[in-house]
């Protein structure tokens, strides 16, 4: 056995890829993740996350040299002098955007899941039958009771804390205790369940922060800086918790600074062999080999190593025969928000930075009702206080504004649309020849759009929105619906989907490649919809399945 | 020439600079480095007092004492586009102007009153203007609107709400704000959601 033999490689070491290590090692497999970028150290490397902020020289905010640095990034909330470092450089790494996707990357140990939303929401049947009952695309080849099960091993694991709010449409899991709405957050839940005749709900977000100390980890101290990375453990990321689980078995090697530039194909066994790395610091390529590979390395990465792989034996790739590789990709379609005024509560305030939200799970086209578009939306927000930005009228300037900016405003209520987005063929990822990375690599052409049923389900998101918030006694409702575009969600999807006939889809009901029975892939690219629930939890569940199979099938001598 | 010599002579020349003309070319240097924009001495200590204007020394520090002027200077430099930065520094030349047509005075010699009732008019007719643009956007089919001549150019409203808007960023961002007048804590530690609150004053 050479040193570069392993029995499983997982690619990419966000959220699934650290799921994908931590089961296959702790079932025994000896195992490489290979991560394109840096490693960053659990706590030490969180180099911002015990700042104050009057230690960040523009407090925080974004610098013109940031600007001009991240093309991209800027286009919205990720570009910021706090985590800087977290987000993949645009200019090493440049895409090709035939029409335009936001795409905001993590290239180091850990990906996005140092700087996720940590909202965790299962889906239910309604969602997984969703394809087959529209006739949309290709049916899922899983239902909720084949996730189920792994729901609850990811949650126990992970450490979701959330209420049991008995939601067919939001299926209860096993929670840590739930954080706590504020006294406004309490009282319009109450009016919207009323006004709506409890059709409608506005419940406390179910989010992967800890509320009980769990698996060596320090419950949230309500600092609010989790994307800074979190000192305590407090939220779910692979630095946090898989990757420890991982390594404490022995079975673990982290390989940093490896871009998969493709996976090795054997033709005559119709398995992966290895894979091949392109070590980004020296340049040099080496081969590392192993009995299945797990393929993490985010939905739109995923899909460029599939395409380059195997080439000689499909033109479009490894797990292009179904012609649906680096097709259907989706998002979450957002910008869509509605913001109003809360009168009273003026004796009321909180205490503690939340590191969470109330969620209004979707309510559009259940039960019989049928609007002009298929599928639906979820809503996301908080009530607040308003802060120093607040206009105080008539004291501007002067000694009394200065006091007055020490007070809380009056209460705010705001909240934005999480909306699906359907799986077009059309909405695809290439590789564009003509442009190369700084490692000299093709780049990933996108050309995906928000189409009629998404731009359509848009005018329900804002209108709605205000509705809901008029409904709640909210004054001076204001919505903003803007940029309807793909990617700013950070929700990418459905470029490998699984299905049940290898004619029509990639991945099989165990997320294995069609063509290559030893290849999984588990992160986003295997979503066949994307319902309109935060979609995490979901990768976690499905890998977690995908690699208990993987192991039982390895023993079996199936692959 | 160590600090303490570099600060006296600013001293100085700043004390010196009050008895010149307003256009007296003083080519001191303002105290933080600058990289994009180039500010005199005697425009930092414009920009200083415009910010102790909004945010005052009174029982507590004032902009001055919490060097937000400074803040500002870095703010514009670092983080403004160049046509901001250009119109930051040509509207604070529309504002000493402005004061001395005024007024008669520079700026730095008007009184804290003066200064305030100065302020507040350049900030009643930059909402003016706001609140016709939205009136006249609400319209179909309006033609174009014309701002009416204002007193004050669109550059030196430009100078001030950048002024302003960092002076309470910085404020409400400083060390001393975030520890001594609101509660600011790197670890909560808990979520209190009902946490009683008793206004300190009528706002």
């Amino acid at each position: 056995m050479s040193a570069n033999t392993y029995d499983a490689i997982v690619i990419g070491s966000g959220i699934s890829g650290g799921w994908a290590a931590k089961e296959l090692t702790q079932k025994g497999l000896k195992t490489i993740m290979l991560e394109r970028g840096r490693n960053i150290e659990h706590i030490k490397d969180y180099v911002n996350a015990t700042k104050d902020p009057w230690e960040f020289p523009h407090r925080g905010g974004r610098t013109q040299k940031m600007i001009d640095d991240y093309p991209v990034l800027k286009r919205d909330y990720p570009l910021n002098e706090t985590n800087l470092d977290y987000w993949a450089s645009d200019k090493d790494s440049p895409y090709t955007e035939i029409k335009r996707f936001d795409w905001f990357r993590g290239y180091h140990v850990g990906g996005r899941s140092l700087m996720w939303g940590r909202q965790s929401y299962r889906w239910a049947d309604v969602d997984f039958e969703a394809n087959l009952k529209d006739g949309i695309a290709v049916d899922w080849p899983i239902r909720y009771k084949d996730i189920a099960p792994w729901y609850s091993y990811a949650e126990q694991f992970a450490g979701i804390s959330g209420n049991k709010d008995g939601l067919p449409i939001l299926p209860d899991g096993d929670f840590m205790p739930p954080m706590e709405m504020n006294v406004v957050e309490k009282d319009v839940s109450k009016r919207l369940k009323e006004f709506y005749k409890e059709a409608r709900h506005m419940i406390i977000g179910r989010t992967a922060n800890i509320t009980v100390p769990h698996n060596n980890r320090t419950n949230c101290q309500y600092r609010n800086k989790c994307w800074l990375g979190c000192p305590f453990g407090a939220y779910f990321s692979t630095q946090s918790a898989t990757l420890p689980a991982a390594m404490a078995t022995g079975n673990l090697t982290v390989r940093p600074w490896s871009i998969v530039t493709k996976i090795l194909y054997d033709k005559d066994t119709k398995k992966a062999k290895g894979v091949e790395v392109l070590d980004a610091e020296t340049n040099k390529t080496y081969e590392y080999f192993a009995k299945i590979v797990f393929v993490n390395a985010s939905t739109i990465n995923s899909a460029w190593i599939l395409m380059n792989s195997a080439t000689d034996v499909w033109e479009g790739g490894l797990g292009s025969s179904s012609g649906e590789l680096g097709h259907n990709l989706m998002d979450h379609h957002l910008n869509v928000s509605a913001y109003g005024r809360i009168e009273g509560y003026e004796d009321k305030y909180y205490f503690g930075r939340r590191a969470n939200g109330f969620y209004i799970p979707r309510y559009r086209n259940l039960n019989g009702e049928k609007r002009d578009y298929i599928r639906g939306f979820g809503y996301q927000g908080s009530a607040s206080r308003e802060g120093w930005s607040r206009d105080i009228a008539e004291l501007n300037i002067g000694g009394a504004f200065k006091d007055a900016l020490t007070e809380p405003g009056s209460w705010h209520i705001g909240m934005g649309a999480f909306g699906e987005t359907l799986p077009y063929h059309e909405n695809k990822v290439t590789i564009d020849k003509t442009k190369k990375d700084k490692w000299g690599l093709p780049v990933v052409a996108i050309d995906a759009e928000l189409k009629a049923n998404e731009l359509k389900m848009r005018i329900d998101m804002e209108k709605d929105g205000k509705e809901m918030l008029e409904a709640i006694g909210a004054k001076d409702v204001q919505t903003s619906s803007t940029n309807p575009f793909l990617g700013r969600g950070i929700h990418e999807m459905g470029t490998a989907r699984m299905g049940r006939d290898p004619k029509t889809s990639v991945l099989n009901e165990w997320n294995q490649v069609w063509d290559a029975k030893n290849v999984f892939v588990t992160d986003g690219s295997c979503m066949t919809s994307a319902a309109c629930q935060n979609p995490s939890l979901t990768y976690m569940a499905l890998t977690a399945r995908a690699a208990n199979h993987a192991v039982e099938i390895l023993k079996k001598g199936e692959i | 020439m160590d600090r303490r010599t570099v600060i006296k002579n600013l001293a100085l020349i700043i004390g010196g600079a009050a008895l010149l003309p307003a256009c007296s070319q003083d080519k001191a240097k303002s105290k933080v480095a600058l990289k994009n924009i180039d500010i005199t001495a005697d425009q930092e200590q414009l920009i200083g007092n415009v910010a102790e204007t909004i945010i005052p020394k009174t029982t507590t520090p004032g902009a001055k004492d919490l060097q937000l002027h400074l803040f500002v200077l870095k703010m514009v430099d670092d983080c403004y586009k160049k046509e901001d930065q250009q119109a930051f520094v040509t509207g604070m030349g529309h504002f000493a102007d402005q004061s001395q047509k005024l007024y008669s005075k520079t700026f730095d010699q008007l009184d804290t009153k003066t200064r305030e009732v100065f302020l507040l008019d350049i900030e009643k007719e930059g909402k003016a203007e706001e609140e016709a643009a939205r009136k006249n956007s609400d319209k179909k089919d309006a033609a174009p609107a014309t701002p009416p001549a204002g007193k004050y150019s669109p550059e030196l409203k430009k100078f001030y709400s950048i002024v302003k808007r960092q002076t309470i960023n910085g404020y409400t961002n400083s060390k001393y704000f975030m520890t001594k007048e609101v509660v600011y804590e790197l670890v909560p530690g808990r979520y209190n959601a009902h946490f009683p609150y008793k206004q300190k004053q009528a706002v």
